[in-house]
């Protein structure tokens, strides 16, 4: 398996989403064509009734939907990222760890009772992180290098966990559908290449309520799931990063992480480490947690219920196994 | 246990963060995370009178002055005792859409777990589509697979011991059982550091 990533998935930190609502059609599909396609539509006034079906798709997929989807992009993610590191010498000690720690977070989120699984990529070259739907969230070796302490790693995931909590990239998935709803609806060929045609007649309806079995026809699974990613590697908007950043801090509090812990990794890192023109800059993450630490801690003392505590909070240290699969890769986080 | 169903379908509005709305003591607060244990004391050694699970909802008696991080609270059938501050909050967790008669309903976490949705390995699809593309991908959906069995072992009494030992808070019992210490494996140590 490829040891090197082909693209840059992701932002540092930045998860797997993005705001964008328009699709862009692969173009190297354009000269594929369907027959199918064509069939779909008989009549302009035909168009118009299935195009208003689409909109059918904008609602919030069932979590048997969110576990496809979700499955597919990981396969990406991973393959991007040269594979997991399972098997090496201490490297299922880590995977032990990074999940008892992921979990213990996921725990606590909105989502708490979702299957989470966390694992490391081989890539030893960018300071990443990634995650899909359906509770996948993903460190790069070079990321797990970089951090110092338990905290910081614990912003990492946190900080991902978000995003799927928020479900940031099942806002660019729904958008997906809607587009190839409507790309079938007016007989565009591209979106229904390779498509049975039972399949496209199903999309051209608005599925089920909206609901897709990709599970039951794989090729429609991947057509999506590949929509899907050309819009996340487009990286996520500013709102929602400073979204998951301040439900990171949030996640980290509840557990008992010191979330300033995460604004010190993100000023080691490169402007926030972010690679798109949408993210924002890492003087606004910063700023951004830092305005929200001051709330919490407004709230603390009064006669109301206050959800989380400033107090006892802490950075434990990275145990052995962690900090044994740091040497020979570069710790800087840029 | 009962499936809760609320029909109907979910547009995506989805809320950022937000601070905790106002609650008195009086008022109802939801449990948050899983095992969230109800003390008979403020302390994390102490035993443990119920065991309640997401979305659960207690009446908030306010915050044990000795110890403000814990709080008195009633449990649902009545049980007083003590909960960790960040094991609760004053809104709910979000509902989880579950298929069922083609169409999506929002069921609440512990229906969520007890309609069997929640147990996830990469999926069928999923998995046939890696397959499909072949080469890495179909390499990459098995190290998933090895992933998600080593990620279902970790199970709450693991997290527990960690929390222990790192010194974070008792949030994630390790015991679905009220009666003996509710952190009995949360004292051994050991666990997955």
């Amino acid at each position: 398996m490829s040891r090197h990533l082909s693209v840059i998935v992701a932002a540092v930190l930045g998860g797997a989403s993005a705001g964008c609502a328009n699709i862009a059609l692969n173009s190297s599909a354009l000269s594929s064509g369907s027959a199918f396609a064509g069939r779909v539509m008989e009549n302009g006034a035909k168009a118009v009734h299935d195009a208003s079906k689409c909109n059918a798709f904008k609602v919030e997929p069932a979590v048997k939907e969110e576990y496809a989807l979700g499955g597919a992009v990981a396969v990406h993610w991973v393959q991007r990222g040269g594979g997991l590191r399972l098997k090496g010498s201490g490297e299922p000690e880590v995977n032990v760890y990074l999940n008892t720690v992921g979990k213990n977070l996921a725990a606590q989120s909105e989502r708490p009772t979702l299957e989470w699984t966390f694992g490391v990529l081989a890539d030893s070259k960018n300071f990443t992180a990634l995650s899909s739907p359906g509770g996948y969230v993903f460190v790069t070796h070079r990321l797990l290098a970089g951090v110092q302490n338990e905290a910081e790693l614990a912003g990492v995931l946190s900080h991902e966990i978000a995003h799927i909590v928020l479900k940031h990239a099942i806002h660019q998935y729904t958008s997906s559908k809607v587009s190839l709803c409507k790309a079938l609806a007016v007989g565009n060929a591209v979106g229904g290449a390779l498509l049975p045609p039972a399949v496209v007649s199903t999309v051209v309806s608005g599925g089920d309520h909206g609901t897709l079995d990709l599970d039951g026809n794989t090729s429609l699974l991947g057509k999506l799931a590949e929509k899907t990613i050309d819009l996340l590697d487009k990286g996520n908007s500013k709102d929602e990063e400073l979204e998951a950043d301040r439900m990171a801090a949030q996640l980290m509090m509840s557990a008992g992480y010191d979330p300033r812990a995460f604004v010190s990794l993100l000023k080691r890192t490169d402007e926030g480490g972010g690679v798109f023109a949408n993210h924002p800059k890492r003087d606004d993450r910063v700023e951004n947690i830092e305005d929200y630490l001051k709330q919490v801690r407004a709230t603390e003392g009064k006669q109301e219920f206050a959800g989380l505590t400033t107090q006892g909070l802490k950075s434990p240290p990275l145990p052995h196994e962690v900090t044994a699969q740091q040497g020979g890769v570069a710790r800087d986080t840029k | 246990m009962r499936m809760r169903w609320k029909a109907g379908v979910v547009l995506l509005a989805l809320g950022a963060p937000a601070l905790a709305l106002a609650v008195s003591p009086g008022g109802s607060l939801y449990v948050k995370a899983k095992n969230t244990r109800v003390m008979k004391s403020p302390s994390p050694t102490a035993d443990a009178v119920v065991v309640l699970q997401p979305g659960q909802q207690v009446v908030w008696n306010g915050a044990e002055p000795s110890n403000k991080q814990w709080h008195k609270v009633t449990a649902p059938g009545g049980k007083q005792g003590f909960v960790f501050q960040t094991n609760l909050s004053t809104t709910p967790p979000r509902m989880e859409l579950v298929a069922k008669d083609g169409n999506a309903r929002q069921v609440d976490p512990a229906a969520f777990v007890a309609s069997g949705a929640a147990v996830k390995a990469l999926s069928p699809g999923a998995e046939q589509y890696s397959k499909e593309k072949g080469g890495d991908y179909a390499q990459s959906a098995e190290q998933l697979k090895q992933l998600e069995k080593l990620a279902r072992d970790i199970k709450p009494a693991a997290i527990a011991r960690h929390v222990t030992d790192a010194e974070l808070f008792p949030v994630v019992g390790g015991s679905e059982v009220a009666g003996a210490s509710g952190s009995s494996a949360a004292k051994k140590k050991g666990g997955a550091r």
